[in-house]
């Protein structure tokens, strides 16, 4: 036990000072908080300076009532109209396609930002286009539909004989708030934001965590390895212990980050005041979060120990990130429909459990038997993966020169 | 400590790389391991520490297995070279002095001591890959003895050493047998070898084809040995009559005389050639005698070229 923590110490102190790991803790949060942060800050920031938008009006009925309450409605903080509307082409029996080629040219020239084109066949359709060279922004075309669809309304309740001031009262303009409701049946005040914004977040920090130290324990072992320092590791200890002080050392690194991360956390979600998750949630991560470090340390180690060279390690680790990394694809779906089947029978695969608990916690509770038996099966999973990984460590380390197939591998964890 | 090896055996895949080994080694002894490249020297050391497990034969350490006591009781230099380059050379030596159950204040003050006398005593907090390669030889070779283990087993300890090094390591050598410590080095320079061992183990392929102390073995061999010394060039020797073999200095040989030989007669002869400084009739060198017992084994091992007259078309 004493040389295991001999080990242990060695690999934890010489880790934690290593700047891979020190890139790793800042640069981790930072790059969480970002993307978290930033698309968000881009979609949401008002225009400083006025947009030209041009119209091609087939109709002839729009164009003036569009240029009125685009350039009424939508402000800019300077109190000037957000929006200076260019009336290309108004009028029946427009020749189209010409129309749309000389718009086209203003947008390529840059003159205006884009144009709203209403086909004649607008009023029965109820169908126009915004056409620019930016579609990212979805703001624009949003205050067009609002705009354009007032206009339309006006219109039809003046054809059809009814008070423009009475469809105004009807046409209520409407917010959907998201409340969530926990399984105790309590109501909290949940946005679909917060909701995503903690998965994701919970689901990254796992993933860099597992990565992180994962890449740290195999190029550790692939130098011990090509400088032979293993051959005094292995006169010195047995390789069960070199195994065990390996993972028990990084097990601390990964405690370290996600300590340090969790103050991250919380400091920042003070600072903001969100409230993105409760102590029992958090604790209940914390052990997916442990349980899936260890399992994946395990398979690190039976990944990482036969290879020899940096290239080779660097190919293992990218298909290790690729299964990590599916649960984060899959965040979106999971959130609209949390009961899915899929999701459930997804969460009890062992690579897959620590991941999927980490995305789906923060949505909707699982029920306390699913957390036990994931539970247990993942301490199942540990045990037999540590015992496979020791097997093909305690060959695979003294193994120089060229890597061994995996049926090689195979052969080394089914004999022993 | 008293190690025995008893008849190892080790095949690998299509060699028998170790073939009935066996050798002792006391407290106090230095034993040299020789043999050429690929003999089976490391393989045999590996198998003492345990890292290789032999196919046949076993080995005492003070007459008991191998068991996880012993590994604290043993210091090990392996042939390649290497530490963790962006670790500091103390942190090393503790961290190597722990695995080995020995705790930091001790092995601290300890290191400090190996440090100065390989004069790095300002390195401890140095990164090992700033150091020189000879340096970080020097601080392998601290991490492996700084348990001060019973048992040294240094493979290859000298390649790589400049020869003022190589006599700081020489001395510590000594020191450690005078300490009572039992020593291994394994070398293909035979010098070395002779000048440091107290007994010699001479594997080639895999075989241990000379053994017991240098002295017995020197003894066994004769005075068959002529040591000359002059100026000029002495590239003829080896095809004067009477030469059987002629290791060939600076300056200097090494004649081993076939029977018969008249040594008057040869030293006239050489004289003729170049001008004599210095005749001895001495022992063989472990060279010599590596070269008579290697060098005909070589012979003997080649393919037979087919006898004339015999079934060629």
């Amino acid at each position: 036990m004493k040389k295991v923590i001999a080990v242990a110490r060695w690999e934890y102190l010489e880790k934690v000072r290593s700047k891979a790991f020190l890139i790793g803790l800042f640069l981790t949060p930072m790059l969480m908080v970002g993307m978290a942060i930033l698309p968000g800050l881009f979609v949401a920031q008002e225009d400083h300076d006025a947009k030209a938008i041009g119209i091609v009006d087939a109709t002839g009925a729009v164009a003036e009532a569009f240029a009125r309450t685009m350039g009424q409605k939508y402000l800019l903080a300077n109190g000037k109209p957000n929006y200076v509307i260019v009336p290309l082409a108004v009028g029946k029996g427009l020749n189209l396609e010409q129309e749309i080629l000389k718009a086209n040219g203003l947008v390529a020239s840059k003159q205006i930002e884009g144009y709203c084109l209403i086909p004649p066949t607008a009023l029965k359709d109820t169908v126009i286009e915004y056409r620019s060279s930016v579609v990212g922004d979805f703001r624009v075309p949003l205050r067009i539909q609002e705009t354009v669809k007032g206009i339309l309304t006006e219109m039809r309740s003046g054809i059809m004989g009814v008070d423009p001031a009475l469809v105004h009262r009807i046409n209520v303009p409407l917010d959907v708030h998201t409340v969530k409701i926990s399984k105790e049946g309590e109501e909290e005040d949940s946005g679909f934001e917060k909701v995503f914004f903690s998965s994701y977040i919970f689901l990254m920090m796992l993933f860099f965590l597992i990565v992180t130290s994962g890449q740290l324990l195999v190029r550790s072992v692939i130098e011990e390895k090509s400088n032979r320092i293993v051959e005094v590791l292995v006169s010195s200890c047995s390789p069960t212990e070199l195994m065990a002080g390996k993972v028990l050392g990084l097990s601390a690194l990964g405690l370290t980050q996600m300590a340090f991360w969790g103050v991250i956390g919380l400091a920042v979600s003070a600072q903001f005041g969100l409230n993105l998750i409760d102590a029992g949630q958090a604790l209940l991560l914390l052990v997916y979060f442990i349980l899936g470090y260890l399992f994946y340390s395990a398979v690190f180690i039976a990944a990482g120990s036969p290879l020899t060279t940096e290239q080779e390690a660097q190919q293992v680790t990218s298909y290790l990130v690729m299964v990590l990394i599916l649960p984060i694809v899959l965040a979106l779906p999971a959130m609209k429909n949390p009961d899915a089947t899929w999701l459930k029978v997804l969460t009890y695969i062992p690579p897959l459990t620590p991941t999927m608990m980490a995305l789906r916690i923060p949505i909707q509770m699982p029920a306390a038997w699913e957390i036990l038996t994931t539970v247990l099966l993942m301490i199942v999973s540990i045990y037999l993966a540590m015992v496979a990984a020791g097997r093909i460590f305690r060959i695979a380390i003294l193994s120089t020169g060229k890597t061994p197939k995996i049926k090689e591998i195979l052969r080394w964890v089914r004999t022993s | 400590m008293n190690l025995t090896v008893t008849n190892l055996r080790k095949d690998f895949a299509t060699v028998r790389a170790v073939d009935g080994v066996s050798f002792d080694v006391t407290p106090g002894q230095i034993l040299g391991l020789l043999g050429p490249n690929g003999a089976g020297k490391t393989t045999t050391i590996r198998i003492i520490l345990h890292i290789l497990e032999a196919d046949e034969g076993n080995v005492t350490y003070d007459g008991s297995a191998f068991s996880s006591r012993v590994r604290n009781l043993v210091g090990y230099l392996p042939e390649e070279r290497g530490l963790y380059r962006k670790s500091k050379v103390m942190d090393t030596i503790l961290y190597f002095a722990a695995l080995r159950g020995m705790g930091p204040s001790h092995a601290h003050v300890s290191g400090q001591r190996w440090l100065e006398r390989f004069s790095l005593g300002d390195a401890g907090g140095r990164r090992i890959q700033e150091l020189s390669k000879g340096n970080q030889q020097k601080v392998q070779f601290i991490a492996s003895v700084i348990h001060d283990p019973p048992l040294v087993i240094l493979d290859e300890p000298f390649s790589g050493l400049d020869p003022m090094n190589q006599i700081i390591l020489k001395d510590a050598m000594q020191e450690m047998k005078q300490q009572g410590k039992a020593v291994i080095f394994s070398t293909h320079q035979m010098e070395q070898a002779e000048r440091l061992s107290d007994t010699i183990c001479l594997i080639n392929r895999g075989k241990v084809v000379l053994g017991g102390s240098v002295r017995d073995v020197k003894q066994r061999y004769g005075k068959n040995s002529l040591h000359v010394e002059f100026d000029g060039n002495g590239s003829f020797l080896s095809s004067l009559p009477g030469v059987h073999r002629a290791i060939l200095f600076e300056r200097a040989a090494e004649l081993e005389l076939a029977s018969g030989t008249s040594v008057r007669t040869l030293i006239a002869a050489i004289n003729e050639r170049v001008d004599v400084r210095k005749v001895e009739i001495l022992e063989p060198s472990l060279q010599s005698i590596f070269l008579q017992i290697v060098g005909d084994d070589a012979l003997a091992d080649a393919p037979v070229p087919q006898a004339p007259g015999g079934r060629t078309a």
